[in-house]
């Protein structure tokens, strides 16, 4: 086999220097079942088909490589695609991920569910396959985004999950994967814990992006069918980095394609109020992980500030780390005045209204399109739709209900 | 020999258990943590592991969430921590200083863990870093500083050997499955579990996480080399932090110390 740098992560998890598995003692046991486990059923003829299945006629994939027309000829340049993961059932990509890991859930004959979330996708997503198996789920979410987030809290309930506000530190996501692992660390017998992005101890983020990378591959076929080669540009926004991961991996190999994940820039990188580590930090470890993270000079993790509630959180997955050190994906930031911006340009010239995390992609098309060649084709991975996000807006709109 | 590796021997070679008290460095702030570090020596601690606050403490409780939180609107850094050493070891040059904490905090400072010197702290326990690893892989490979690993109940056989190895100071045996400050101990589990450890290693075990009662300091101590103490002091602490009248820590401490002897 020729070396690729698709071939990571390490044995001990590591991508590159970053990766690995920084976790309390209690918890290593549990991350080595679920390596095993993961590593068995991964080949498994029965369980690839139960995935592809599920994918196909519980979350109705594949979705569609759309032409975003009008979006096109307002930037009067190349062609741009749309990766309708906002089609999926429940609205965003989380849910590939959640159900390919609470089908390892139930090979391992795990009881109890439990999950982070920052928007509420992945909570609404976990929730949704705890449901189909009839399984109990515990859904931590910081206080902070409860508050913004309150449409997905309540169909979160309705689908019969415990959502468990978290108040300490700064009450985001962040705060709620602390909770979770914690959740974890005291009830790790029976319980299967689903994280939601490319983040935490190995193997979580590789898992994660190969439920992912479903996305990817089809966004190669479809290009070939589509528009006869391979993207010039595919762009996806970077929160802990599972949407982008699930586009970027299948790509890493195919150098004409460029990899371009979006950052959120909160008031603007300059003024230190953000979310985007890839653009503004230095390395560091957490979350069982040793990747790019806002930190202070002693080493304590910095608030971060992001209207998009996904998109807010310190660090991000330890592969992109990688990429970006290597060179293989550019990693930019974007305020959240332009990704508003974007939002409402999105809604009302293609009918589509993008999750506020995912409208961070789209307003990097500004820049990008005047950048790129006219001939050029980009895929821009609509992560999520922007219903959960219609209370965000309106208050930011000075709009009351 | 490090301070606090011939301090276990030496009780050891008494047959006497160790009382290893845990506080959170700056809560509720510097000067008072330097006087609660006499005290809990006046009142029969033999070991003081010292929490440097991070603001991401997976493997916490509440109680000892909020105190590290405490310390950090403190603004209370590993520099800091180490002056507060310094001043302890003004006066005290017998009690060995463990710093518990998280790995970020330490490589950020790798250049002051390097220059720990005798008369400092004594060694250190990272609390996210597993014990197979080594500290020295991070660049912590400072010889007057000694690692402690910890074993929970779910540490498989074949990896007990190799962290019990990699041990410098003492095993930290871990009581239950949870984070600190719960409760529910399984005295049967425990006995069985640190008896395998010490047919592996001849290093002490304490045995720590969810130690409130004496009865529980007692039992405990039975069958293992010492306990640790945490949780049930930094809400005596929380409690206290605007009197400053810290009596009833003493006494609880001197309670634990009978009990355990
Ligand atoms: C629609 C949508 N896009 C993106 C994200 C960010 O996560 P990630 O970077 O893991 O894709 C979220 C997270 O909640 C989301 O809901």
């Amino acid at each position: 086999m020729t070396f690729s740098n698709s071939n990571f992560p390490d044995k001990e998890g590591f991508y590159g220097e970053y990766g690995g598995k920084f976790v309390p003692e209690t918890l290593m046991y549990a991350l080595e079942e679920l390596e095993n486990t993961y590593n068995k059923l991964k080949d498994n003829k029965d369980f690839i088909d139960e995935f592809y299945k599920d994918l196909s006629h519980f979350v109705g994939r594949p979705s569609p490589l759309y032409f975003a027309q009008r979006l096109t000829d307002y930037y009067k340049s190349g062609s741009i695609w749309l990766k309708r993961e906002d089609l999926n059932h429940t609205g965003a990509h989380k849910i590939n991920n959640t159900v390919g890991q609470i089908l390892l859930a139930k090979y391992m004959g795990k009881k109890r569910i439990i999950a982070e979330t920052g928007a509420g996708q992945h909570g609404v997503a976990t929730a949704t396959v705890a449901a189909r198996l009839g399984l109990e789920c515990h859904i931590y979410m910081g206080a902070e985004d409860v508050r913004r987030q309150s449409l997905n809290v309540y169909r979160i309930k309705l689908l019969g999950a415990h959502v468990h506000p978290v108040d300490s530190g700064s009450a985001t996501l962040k705060d709620a994967l602390n909770e979770a692992l914690r959740d974890w660390v005291t009830n790790v017998d029976d319980t299967y814990y689903i994280i939601g992005s490319v983040t935490g101890p190995h193997p979580y983020p590789m898992i994660v992006r190969d439920f992912n990378s479903v996305v990817g591959k089809e966004v190669i076929e479809q290009s070939k069918d589509l528009f006869g080669k391979m993207p010039d540009a595919v762009v996806a926004c970077v929160g802990g980095g599972s949407n982008a991961m699930g586009i970027f991996h299948p790509f890493i190999d195919i150098k004409e394609t460029r990899l371009i994940g979006v950052e959120a820039g909160g008031e603007g990188v300059s003024t230190g109020d953000h979310a985007a580590p890839l653009n503004d930090g230095t390395p560091g470890v957490l979350h069982g992980a040793r990747s790019y993270l806002m930190q202070d000079e002693s080493g304590q993790v910095k608030d971060t500030k992001s209207v998009s509630a996904g998109l807010d959180y310190p660090g991000v997955g330890p592969e992109h780390s990688w990429l970006k050190d290597i060179g293989r994906a550019e990693y930019v930031a974007v305020s959240d005045d332009d990704a508003l911006k974007a939002f409402h340009e999105v809604t009302e010239l293609e009918g589509i209204m993008p999750a506020l995390e995912t409208a961070h992609a789209f307003a990097y098309l500004e820049p990008l399109m005047k950048e790129l060649d006219s001939s050029a084709n980009v895929v821009v991975n609509v992560s999520g739709r922007g219903d959960k996000d219609i209370n965000t807006v309106a208050e930011i709109d000075g709009i009351e209900f | 020999m490090n301070r606090l590796t011939s301090k276990l021997q030496n009780l050891k070679e008494n047959n006497k258990k160790a009382l290893v008290a845990y506080l959170v460095a700056g809560d509720p702030d510097l000067d008072t943590t330097l006087d609660l570090m006499h005290l809990f020596v006046d009142s029969g601690v033999d070991v003081i592991e010292i929490g440097v606050p991070f603001t991401d403490p997976i493997a916490e409780g509440p109680t000892i969430q909020k105190a590290h939180d405490r310390a950090l609107k403190n603004n209370i850094s590993l520099k800091m921590i180490l002056e507060l050493v310094d001043k302890f070891r003004e006066t005290n040059t017998e009690t060995p200083l463990v710093l518990m904490g998280y790995l970020n905090t330490f490589i950020s400072h790798i250049d002051l863990v390097q220059s720990i010197g005798e008369n400092s702290a004594d060694s250190i326990l990272v609390v996210d870093v597993p014990g197979e690893l080594n500290l020295q892989t991070y660049g912590i490979t400072n010889p007057n500083i000694n690692t402690i690993s910890l074993i929970s109940p779910t540490t498989k056989d074949d990896r007990v050997e190799s962290i019990a190895k990699n041990s410098t100071g003492f095993i930290y045996y871990v009581t239950l499955r949870g984070v600190t400050g719960s409760s529910n101990l399984n005295i049967e589990e425990i006995k069985n579990n640190i008896q395998k450890i010490q047919q592996y290693s001849d290093a002490p075990t304490m045995a720590g996480f969810g130690i409130k009662s004496v009865e529980d300091a007692s039992t405990l101590a039975a069958c293992s080399d010492g306990i640790v103490i945490g949780s049930s002091i930094v809400e005596m602490i929380a409690d206290e932090s605007k009197t400053k009248e810290f009596g009833r820590i003493g006494k609880y401490l001197r309670e634990m110390k009978t009990a355990i002897s």
